[in-house]
């Protein structure tokens, strides 16, 4: 594989790096939201960056689009949870959910 | 210039991950997208550029604006002071570990080799990918149901 694929997985790896921190680390619900797209933006950079290298980049194209749907799919679902959740807890900490709780 | 696009990237990244206003956290996700969107330009995917410019930068943007909007309350979600502080140390030291693997491994991983693409994008997408088409507007239309469905009128409303 060459430098330039290389490279571009690099930032992949920082961008998974800090999307997982934002999951872990984080306590509001849209924070949580945030760490999921910049795990998202990783998966596009490295798709689109190996279609690059294998010369295959329409193909790498029409995945991204299909993945931008299912993205934006997702997000309007838990962003109307969210808003749901914050209807009820009058909150957006993830401490307070505990409706559930044993 | 691609590694500039790249910084700036992970940089939007880092700001929207630790702005504690959630509105400017929000606004740095959009400039990260469009970095984002300059890197897919730069490496000649112009489709998916526009589409991550367009959904990503706009649209997402505009959605997570309005649940701020819908939802925020000034003293909300304290974050813990250590894990903000252990940040710095746990990043330095994956870039070194992530400098090792490429330097070590993966730079030597050989490439199976594969025919090039022919043709133009609209021939792969409609033609190739035409299952996918399919697949997204199950999708989407899952997708407005749940949101319909989480802000239907309950009878108990008033």
């Amino acid at each position: 594989m060459s430098d330039f694929w290389t490279v571009n997985i690099f930032f992949v790896g920082l961008l998974f790096l800090i999307g997982l921190y934002c999951l872990l680390a984080m306590k509001s619900l849209i924070k949580l939201l945030i760490g999921l797209e910049l795990l998202a933006k990783g998966i596009m950079l490295a798709l689109i960056a190996t279609g690059f290298e294998k010369n295959t980049i329409l193909t790498a194209q029409s995945l991204a689009i299909s993945f931008i749907v299912v993205e934006v799919s997702v997000l309007a679902t838990a962003m109307a949870m969210i808003i749901n959740m914050y209807r009820h807890t009058k909150s957006l900490d993830i401490k307070n959910l505990t409706n559930l709780k044993g | 210039m691609h590694i500039f696009l790249l910084l700036g990237l992970v940089l939007c990244s880092i700001l929207a991950v630790f702005f504690s206003d959630l509105l400017k956290a929000a606004i740095s996700l959009a400039g990260a997208s469009v970095f984002l969107a300059l890197v897919l330009f730069e490496m000649g995917a112009t489709y998916a550029g526009v589409f991550e410019i367009s959904v990503v930068a706009g649209l997402i943007t505009v959605l997570f604006i309005a649940t701020i909007s819908l939802t925020e309350k000034k003293e909300d979600a304290k974050h813990n002071k250590r894990m903000r502080l252990l940040f710095p140390l746990v990043f330095i030291g994956f870039i070194l570990i992530d400098v090792l693997v490429m330097s070590q491994y993966l730079v030597k991983l050989s490439s199976l080799a594969g025919p090039a693409e022919t043709g133009v994008f609209g021939q792969v997408f409609w033609g190739g990918r035409t299952f996918d088409l399919v697949a997204q507007i199950a999708i989407i239309l899952a997708g407005v149901f749940c949101v319909l469905a989480l802000f239907r009128k309950r009878s108990g409303d008033e």
